[in-house]
């Protein structure tokens, strides 16, 4: 079986077809609801300090105002996009080759799973020692929190690859590098793809703690920023919601990728 | 196209057009002569409290008689941040309390206290509901702390040691100084403090009460000092100096009118602290002598002190002396050091 044949298999149902009213009513129907139960709970409580949803909004107005939303909107988005392609392009190879490669699975695994939980926060002393305070500092941090779920996933890919695929390709007498190219990376994006998703959610997870660093722009910093300027919680809301509202237009553009039909039969039984 | 042409160009493409975007909006790439000039100035490190207050002061007044400032403040969230860039080589010379630069000398860092930032402006802050009233009250109570080296600890220390108690009768925490109003409004902790403006800002919201201020217990209190790397105190003399003199003037230049005052609560909060001007105008000016910016110069019986109490309290070895972490060669005659002539536009 290969990538194209199953994708003939099963056709693009969904392209084309109107999207049912019930999935853009219901999250709004939830959404309305989510913000009475904020606006209610500060009016009920009586807290001047935590902002009403409608406060939030005249504080991202203001930013908008003084210039400074897109300003910091494009600062975090360089970070997450240095660090996270870097991430893509190194640790997808890398994981690959553990994947690939036993001796160095056995050699890189133990380290590897070593470094990965530890927090981008602990990481922050660590970067601003090797790379002060520009830009730099924050790629890294936000390159290595990417980095190994990427690496995880392909190494996890290949080793998790049908055995009846290498055998049919070896019995057609293919070279290791014809192997890798056309059967190994294939069966192996699917869940490539789904790493480099995940990835790119705790990329810009990461975004807030990588401008702790005394970087002067960005919606983490915005964040810090607010929490200086004294009684601004409107403004570490405000970072917030346009941290959530990006990321979630980053999954739903990364989900596109799941419509090729090289990544789709990989998620054929849904 | 098959996905991992089209992801790989499209990455590559939005990559370059978002760096594009962010150099021409945060990083000057459309002025660079500009930034190619402030690269090549010194770095000061600060943060947005009044202890560092002379720093943007000093550069705003530079900017507005000579066109451009003679160092870059860089502004930070806390200490240890602060004292990572100074470690890297990033900052050359950097605000930091004074037993931090105290202690980092005393781990062998080349690092050297050339002038002090501030004298006062220090408060303890407990919530206006609560029943302390005398320092005593404060057994057995929690108080927050921005830093272990920070000198509010050891003004703590001595206010305790004075009335005959000790540290541990107290729950001490360390809080940056930012979180601490939010911390005192919801009373989960008893006391706090901290530089200004964070103190005052619970005053003004009217759930602070002063229960008291440095200059009532610890006349002269310094907090914040002026450290310089030695490689810049050997090869960049004359910035290291200019600097020192700026800090000088415009230190007495604050302290010189009340209008002073005011002036420089506007223009600091609006440029660099990013706070709202009545805040820092509440600071600087209820009562005025909160907090106080001449009488910079180093002497050798206040630096003892605050070695023996940070021994005392734990913090410091005792290994580093006043000629080991600081350098007095840049302080000039004080008579030397006018005021800036100089008034803020309207």
């Amino acid at each position: 079986m290969n990538a194209s044949a199953s994708a003939s298999l099963s056709p693009t149902r969904r392209r084309g077809k109107k999207i049912p009213a019930s999935r853009i009513v219901l999250p709004l129907l939830v959404a309305v609801a989510f913000l009475a139960i904020w606006d209610g709970a500060v009016r009920m409580t009586g807290s001047d300090l935590f902002p009403k949803p409608m406060e939030v909004v005249r504080g991202i107005i203001e930013l908008i105002e003084k210039g400074l939303l897109g300003k910091y909107i494009a600062a975090s988005l360089f970070r997450v996009t240095w660090g996270f392609s870097l991430a893509v392009f190194l640790g997808t190879p890398f994981g690959l080759m553990l994947g690939w490669f036993r001796p160095a699975r056995d050699a890189f695994n133990p380290l590897i799973q070593t470094l990965r939980p530890i927090s981008p926060i602990a990481w922050i002393p660590v970067a601003i020692l090797w790379f002060g305070v520009s830009d730099v500092a924050p790629v890294f941090l936000i390159f290595l929190a990417s980095f190994f779920p990427i690496a995880v996933s392909a190494m996890a890919a290949v080793e998790n690859m049908h055995q009846v695929y290498l055998r049919a390709a070896q019995n057609f007498g293919l070279t290791r590098l014809q192997l890798f190219r056309l059967v190994i990376f294939p069966a192996a994006l699917p869940q490539i793809i789904t790493g480099v998703r995940i990835a790119l959610g705790v990329a810009w997870l990461v975004v807030v703690a990588a401008e702790m660093i005394a970087v002067n722009s960005g919606l983490g910093y915005l964040i810090i920023d607010a929490r200086n300027a004294g009684k601004r919680y409107d403004l570490v809301v405000a970072g917030m919601v346009m941290i959530g509202l990006i990321g979630l237009a980053l999954d739903l553009l990364v989900r596109q990728l799941e419509r090729f039909d090289e990544v789709k039969w990989g998620y054929g039984n849904r | 196209m098959n996905v991992r042409n089209t992801f790989v160009i499209t990455i590559l493409i939005w990559t370059a057009v978002i760096t594009v975007v962010h150099g021409w909006l945060n990083l000057g790439w459309d002025d660079l002569k500009r930034r190619a000039a402030a690269e090549k100035r010194m770095k000061i490190g600060f943060l947005p409290v009044t202890c560092h207050l002379t720093c943007p002061v000093t550069h705003f007044i530079n900017k507005n008689i000579e066109g451009e400032g003679h160092f870059e403040p860089v502004r930070f969230s806390g200490f240890p941040e602060i004292k990572e860039a100074f470690l890297s080589g990033y900052l050359e010379a950097t605000f930091m309390l004074a037993p931090m630069a105290m202690s980092l000398r005393e781990e062998g860092v080349p690092v050297k206290i050339v002038y002090l930032g501030h004298r006062d402006g220090t408060a303890l802050m407990v919530h206006k509901d609560s029943r302390i009233f005398r320092i005593e009250d404060l057994r057995g109570k929690r108080v927050a702390v921005p830093n272990r080296f920070s000198n509010q600890r050891l003004l703590i220390f001595r206010a305790l040691r004075d009335r005959g108690m000790s540290i541990d009768d107290i729950e001490l925490f360390e809080l940056p100084p930012p979180d601490m109003p939010a911390a005192l409004y919801t009373e989960s902790v008893d006391a706090i403090t901290s530089g200004e403006p964070f103190m005052a800002q619970t005053e003004l919201d009217g759930y602070g009460r002063v229960l008291y201020l440095t200059k009532d217990i610890w006349p002269n209190f310094i907090s914040c000092v002026l450290v310089v790397h030695e490689d810049a105190i050997k090869n960049k003399r004359d910035q290291v100096q200019r600097l020192v003199d700026g800090i000088a003037r415009s230190g007495k230049w604050i302290d010189q009118t009340i209008d002073h005052r005011i002036q420089a609560a506007g223009f600091v909060s609006k440029n660099y602290y990013n706070q709202d001007p009545r805040l820092l105008e509440f600071v600087l000016s209820k009562p005025p002598d909160r907090v106080t910016y001449s009488n910079l110069q180093l002497y050798r019986k206040e630096f003892a002190e605050i070695e023996e109490l940070g021994v005392a309290a734990g913090i410091l070895k005792g290994t580093a002396h006043f000629d080991d972490y600081a350098d007095p060669s840049f302080v000039r005659e004080d008579a030397e050091m006018t005021p800036y002539v100089w008034e803020a536009p309207q």
